[in-house]
């Protein structure tokens, strides 16, 4: 089996989050990212993670299994593909592209299509459920469609199950957990339910520079039109309102007795 | 006439629209006042029949509907044909789906179906003209917004953020066209083998009152204070997804950005430091309530009221006062 995994670099959530809860997350002059500076690393998207994760899980149980990693992005991308190759995938690919179509996912799906066409014999497309910077999720079912390909996500552990020659996935659902099921190829998106990706090993890591990826050029690699219908214009952080009413009392009980009070008095509890 | 606005809604074995598509229609609604473009409503599902009145005393002027069994599920390739046709027959260039699990495999392959674009987790919709569309959607945990522009010339399918929008007021009166569509549908190349047995009781995105956990409680064990205090009030529990990835909590009881949505009238928000994740998930609860030891945690930025103490002191005397 042949399973390609789409991995993208992102700004760590945390290191935004972490300006953000204390008020010092400012957007850039250009609008199109945020004044960190260094002190926020750019790194594997955690779901992406998650997905390559899920490969190596397939392909221990399936014995010739080869994983390809894919990566679209600017200079700085194919750092993500270090970190696939020391996981374990063979064969890593950088697709340069302007770091300004990054909001726009039918580009993004339209290149990765291209990609696992000319592979040719891509079986299984494994990525993370959204990227933590956009949140939009929408590359994988877009990529299922521009593959006609069936598409599951929220995915929590992915098999292949020798006797139905099918694809077995666990999915997370409000309801609890299904198993679903569909024939190959399919284009499969991983949440972060599949548990702690493993550690790179550091021997591979060591290798991962003597194994380049193979690079790309996006509008070369894209023959028709490029589907250039929408962009991120402006990204803005929104204000938060600080206006907490602090309740007093010497301890945990007078303070609970007076939350309770308040809250009885604007008949909160009468659900 | 100008193309109208359509809202499209799945309707499962309730036979009643959820507050995501209710919410949809109070977007709609307002959309509509500031275009002069109608509100339409699509209804996808094995029985729809209940549900035409209810998005007609909500404001759809038109309702489009796909009735099958092999719609039944919110997902799926027959989903997805049903809601292109629709919205080919509605020539609507605005699509809005409310918030449900679904939508993240629903609204991409919709927006690709019709050769249109997308844009999830919106807040709102700025501009709409002839050429383009500028549509506001949260991002990276909420932390950010992004302003998306997106070519008007094809629909663009609207993936909103709950409670981007107030469900409007039902008027019983209102009248609408209906339009019956078919389609012929086949089955679905992904099989279900095992379904989740959906729960006939409460469910946490509707609760109205909610009590909350995060690390402050310090192990799974004091989980069950958060589960007692929300029994005590008629409440549902919920969790940090910092807490459900140490599997104190089950992922259904997730709540935030990547989990449930909910905007209950009370929510009690217990050791939980409020990181954006988390709020935008409970952000648009009408008082929340803030129980955490440190006084700088960015949760009081967010809580209307707020208790500066261990939530593991706190919360047994709420139970103990309660019982």
């Amino acid at each position: 089996m042949h399973i390609l995994v789409a991995a993208k670099q992102v700004l760590d959530p945390d290191g935004i989050n972490s300006y953000a809860l204390w008020g010092r997350l400012e957007v850039s002059e250009d609008g199109r990212g945020f004044n960190t500076g260094a002190t926020v690393p750019h790194i594997i998207n955690a779901y992406d993670e998650q997905a390559m994760e899920a490969a190596l899980q397939i392909a221990e149980a399936q014995v010739g299994t080869r994983v390809t990693a894919v990566t679209v992005g600017s200079d700085t991308a194919p750092d993500v593909l270090k970190r696939c190759y020391a996981m374990g995938a063979e064969n890593t690919i950088h697709v340069h592209d302007d770091e300004k179509q990054s909001g726009n996912p039918f580009r993004i799906s339209q290149i990765l299509a291209t990609v696992a066409k000319n592979l040719g014999d891509v079986d299984l497309i494994l990525c993370g459920r959204q990227g933590s910077d956009y949140d939009q999720g929408a590359v994988p079912a877009i990529l299922s469609e521009d593959l006609g390909m069936p598409f599951i996500t929220m995915a929590s552990q992915v098999s292949f199950d020798e006797q139905t020659q099918s694809l077995h996935v666990n999915v997370v659902t409000p309801n609890g957990p299904e198993t679903l099921a569909c024939n190959l190829p399919a284009v499969v998106a991983v949440s972060n339910e599949i548990g702690q990706p493993r550690y790179p090993s550091s021997r591979r890591m060591i290798q991962s520079r003597r194994n380049p990826p193979t690079v790309f050029q996006a509008d070369e690699l894209l023959s028709g039109p490029a589907i250039e219908k929408m962009s991120i214009k402006l990204l803005t952080v929104p204000e938060v309102q600080g206006d907490c009413e602090i309740i007093e009392g010497v301890d945990p009980k007078e303070k609970a007795i007076h939350l309770l009070q308040i809250l009885r008095e604007r008949g909160a509890l009468n659900a | 006439m100008p193309d109208p606005i359509l809202v499209l809604a799945h309707i499962d074995e309730t036979s009643q629209i959820n507050i995501g598509a209710r919410e949809a229609l109070g977007f709609a609604q307002n959309l509509s006042e500031n275009t002069g473009r109608p509100v339409e409503c699509g209804l996808i599902g094995a029985d729809n029949s209940s549900a035409i009145a209810e998005v007609t005393a909500l404001g759809a002027t038109k309702v489009y509907t796909i009735e099958d069994p092999l719609l039944d599920r919110f997902s799926g390739d027959n989903m997805v044909s049903a809601a292109a046709h629709i919205v080919s027959a509605s020539g609507a260039h605005i699509v809005l789906i409310g918030r449900h699990p679904s939508t993240l495999e629903f609204i991409p392959r919709l927006s690709r179906r019709i050769d249109g674009t997308c844009v999830m987790n919106v807040t709102g919709i700025q501009t709409v003209n002839e050429q383009h569309t500028e549509i506001e959607a949260a991002v990276y945990g909420g932390a950010a917004r992004a302003l998306y522009q997106v070519d008007s010339t094809s629909p663009v399918v609207v993936g909103l953020r709950p409670a981007a929008a107030e469900a409007p007021t039902p008027y019983p009166e209102n009248s609408s066209d209906i339009v019956e569509l078919n389609l012929e549908l086949s089955a679905d190349r992904v099989r279900v083998i095992t379904e989740a047995t959906a729960d006939e009781g409460p469910r946490l995105e509707n609760a109205e009152i909610v009590v909350s956990g995060g690390r402050g409680l310090q192990n799974a064990e004091n989980f069950g204070l958060v589960r007692e205090l929300a029994t005590l009030i008629k409440g549902m529990p919920g969790a940090s997804r910092a807490i459900v990835d140490e599997y104190w909590a089950p992922p259904t009881e997730q709540i935030g950005l990547t989990g449930t949505t909910v905007a209950p009238a009370l929510y009690i928000a217990a050791g939980i430091s409020g990181a954006s994740q988390h709020m935008a998930g409970c952000s648009n609860a009408r008082l929340i309530i803030a129980i955490n030891s440190d006084p700088d945690a960015p949760i009081f930025k967010y809580a209307d009221i707020g208790i500066i103490d261990d939530c593991l002191a706190v919360l047994p005397e709420l139970i103990e006062l309660l019982r």
